[in-house]
């Protein structure tokens, strides 16, 4: 066997292994969640509200926070991250193109605890009574803004993806711009939901912002400007607790988180698998 | 940089300058046989070699046209190369055609062929200049073509009238005469139309009809 | 006096010289394109040098040219799409029926709904169906009614010489289709919205022999209703199609003359060398 071969050989094996290396932890994230978790679920575990002392408690306020809180950030952060997309990508020409993608870009990355801090700082403490403290609302608005770069982007991407032959076809039978727009929207609807469901899980599992806006509670939700429970907070404050029946709670609740991400992978999938058709 | 289709436009070229030389031959032949009373066997040769290298300039003309799509100058050129080869295959068929009229009357050698001699002499500078025009691409040549026609029309028409007022004479005479001016007279009217052709090949001008 | 439209500038020249390439015929006494002293540019490059030439109505003119002569540029001025490209600039005037298409006034949604184009590659809209991409100047504009839309959607079909052939496959994918039949599903979707002017930019180039064959034919009859401006690099095409043609090189008009002529006695020796493939 001569030198190339084997280095072929040694190459593909370093290659495998690295594959191992990287699911591996993945995996045993995977398994030991379900393990640990599966054990909590039961139909009293997803419908009863948190219980400190008793036995019967759930995650249902929790999941009921994140649900309301993740849909007052995609409120915000869905249509303005879709016109601040398009606008990167429609209407931004050469030099301001490139440094709003930049700052885009950035933004996208700025740790979630500053964006908790910023909107501790301007709503958690300032806003007039009775509107301050923590609050779903406050906890909704961070979670937004972390969401808007990030549909911004994805929206932007998508629609350069779609060929500028079918811009200028549209622009030539007399189609005004922003009917234009629409049109291409619709030929990358596919990369847009993707963005959108992206997002939407990201700030779903987010904790660090939360703990800085929405505080957590006990209780159902109280409205708006009350502090409210959500998942991650649920699985951060049970999980230390070292009382055996919180903790494995903490678990049954990452276990829902889990399955909630697979879920929402899977419908990414399915979104981008089947041709949208715009009539 | 050569393009496709130089190569059959050179080939042409060089059929047609073959051409030239071969009917200005035939030509004189006949003419000579003519003075001189022999027998001018080869011109009918020549004439048939003539008219196998027309048809194969038509043939290649239209392949060219077929293959290449010309346009401009080269389409021009290919127009012009079916007439002017045309012309030369006249030019030999005429000759023949004086051959033959001699075959016919046999001995001339009574006959005052002076006046025949010196229009032939005519008719032949036109053949002449109608190869050099046609080899050297020349305008000023070739616009002279139709005045020196216009002579030897004249000089026909002459002889004609002369003939026909004439009483009496050697009728063998006459009539060889008049028929070798006949042919000496299309065979200028060939060369002049050559000239046209060239002209046309370079300004893409042809003349009015009148 | 100069006015920002959509971020390039635009001069109106009202007291031009006489062009330097004059029109070598008898203009057309009414025609309904009309470019005058035109000059474009793309950033700093001049791709358009003071171009000025009548269109004839109801007829077929082509523009030849080797390439980067400006020749599309030239026809995107006309409908106005050459400002989209950010940087474009572009002095001079374009006329429709006299009109300055460029006129402060005008609205450019109507110009381009006056003077359709059809473009190099086929691009119909993938996402809709073939009907949908028929009508699609009308319905993106609002229109509703169901009848007058399949009406419009038959005619345009029918005018495109396509009707017969996806008649029975109306709810297809645009992109379902062959790529010379989407080439006319395109000329029908332009024909749809009731042009005065057709532009093509070497619509056949990306089709092979048959379907350029069958659109060609489709351009003759065209131009019995329409006036069609066809950009091509196959000279041979355009002395099949064109009544008029125009050649340009560098940004200039060199030549501009009946077809017959042009290809068989150009005035130009720059013409000359061009047409007989002696460079570019």
């Amino acid at each position: 066997m001569n030198m190339r071969r084997i280095l072929d050989r040694v190459w593909l094996g370093l290659a495998v292994a690295a594959v191992v290396a990287a699911l591996a932890p993945l995996a045993s994230i995977i398994y030991y969640v379900t393990v640990k978790g599966i054990a909590a679920i039961s139909w009293n575990f997803l419908t009863h509200n948190f219980d400190q002392v008793g036995n019967n408690g759930g995650i249902a306020n929790a999941l009921e926070g994140t649900f309301l809180v993740v849909a007052l950030a995609s409120a915000i952060g869905v249509p303005i991250g879709l016109l601040a997309g398009v606008y990167i990508s429609e209407y931004a020409t050469g030099r301001s193109a490139d440094v709003v993608r930049f700052l885009s870009d950035v933004l996208v990355g700025i740790p979630s605890i500053v964006t908790g801090i910023l909107v501790y700082s301007a709503i958690v403490i300032s806003f007039p009574t009775p509107f301050n403290g923590y609050t779903a609302f406050a906890a909704g608005v961070a979670l937004g803004l972390m969401e808007i770069p990030i549909i911004a982007n994805t929206t932007s991407e998508s629609l350069r993806l779609v060929p500028n032959s079918l811009r200028e076809a549209s622009a030539a039978l007399g189609i005004r711009k922003w009917r234009t727009i629409f049109l291409m929207m619709a030929n990358c609807l596919g990369g847009i939901m993707t963005g959108i469901l992206l997002a939407t899980s990201r700030v779903a599992g987010e904790t660090a912002p939360l703990l800085l806006t929405a505080l957590g509670s006990t209780q159902p939700f109280q409205g708006w400007f009350n502090a409210v429970e959500t998942m991650t907070l649920f699985i951060f404050q049970n999980g230390t607790s070292g009382t055996p029946n919180l903790v494995e709670q903490a678990w049954g609740a990452s276990f829902v988180l889990l399955i909630t991400v697979l879920g929402i992978n899977i419908a990414i999938k399915l979104v981008t698998r089947r041709r949208i058709v715009f009539v | 940089m050569p393009r496709l289709m130089d190569m059959g436009l050179d080939q042409l070229n060089s059929l047609l300058l073959d051409m030239a030389t071969l009917s200005q031959q035939a030509v004189s032949a006949s003419i000579d046989a003519y003075s001189l009373g022999s027998k001018g066997a080869e011109v009918r040769q020549m004439s048939n070699r003539l008219r196998a290298l027309h048809r194969q300039v038509s043939d290649l003309s239209v392949e060219m046209i077929a293959r290449y799509q010309p346009v401009a100058s080269d389409l021009r050129f290919l127009k012009a190369c079916m007439e002017i080869s045309y012309g030369f295959f006249r030019y030999g068929r005429y000759a023949l055609d004086i051959t033959s009229v001699l075959e016919m009357f046999g001995n001339l050698s009574s006959c005052d062929k002076k006046f025949v001699v010196d229009t032939a002499k005519k008719t032949q500078e036109m053949i002449r200049m109608s190869v050099e025009a046609f080899a050297k691409r020349d305008l000023e040549t070739a616009r002279n073509l139709p005045k020196m026609d216009d002579v030897v029309d004249e000089s026909y028409r002459r002889n004609l009238r002369t003939t026909i007022e004439k009483k009496g004479g050697d009728i063998k005479c006459a009539l060889s005469a008049t028929l070798i001016l006949r042919y000496l007279e299309r065979i200028a009217d060939h060369a002049s139309y050559i000239g046209e052709s060239i002209e046309y090949i370079a300004t893409g001008i042809e003349p009015k009809l009148d | 006096m100069y006015s920002e439209i959509e971020g390039i500038s635009v001069k109106a020249n009202s007291d031009s010289a006489p062009a330097v390439n004059t029109i070598p015929f008898d203009a057309e006494r009414h025609p309904i394109v009309e470019v005058r002293n035109l000059n474009a540019w793309y950033g700093a490059q001049h791709v358009i040098s003071d171009v000025s030439m009548k269109f004839k109505r109801n007829h077929v003119t082509a523009i030849i040219g080797p390439s980067g002569c400006g020749k599309s540029t030239l026809v995107r001025c006309i409908n106005r799409l050459h400002e989209l490209v950010p940087s474009s600039k572009l002095t001079g005037n374009v006329m429709l029926d006299g009109v300055d298409i460029y006129g402060k006034q005008i609205d450019v949604v109507d110009v381009r709904r006056r003077i359709g184009m059809v473009f190099q590659k086929p691009n119909p809209f993938p996402n809709m169906s073939i009907r949908d991409n028929v009508i699609a100047g009308w319905k993106l504009a609002g229109v509703r009614d169901k009848k007058r839309l399949d009406e419009i959607a038959k005619n345009a079909l029918q005018q495109a010489f396509l009707w017969d052939e996806v008649r029975d496959k109306l709810p297809n994918s645009g992109a379902s289709i062959s790529g010379g039949q989407q080439q006319r599903l395109c000329i029908a979707r332009a024909l749809a919205v009731e042009p005065e002017v057709i532009l093509m930019d070497e619509p056949c180039s990306a089709l092979d022999p048959t379907a350029t064959a069958k659109i060609e034919e489709l351009i003759s009859k065209l131009s019995e209703n329409y006036t069609v401006i066809i950009v091509t690099h196959n000279m041979q095409q355009a002395s099949r199609v064109a009544d008029f043609t125009a050649f340009m090189y560098l940004g200039k008009l060199i030549e501009y003359d009946e077809t017959p002529r042009m290809f068989e006695n150009p005035k130009e020796e720059l013409t000359e060398r061009y047409i007989t493939g002696k460079f570019g």
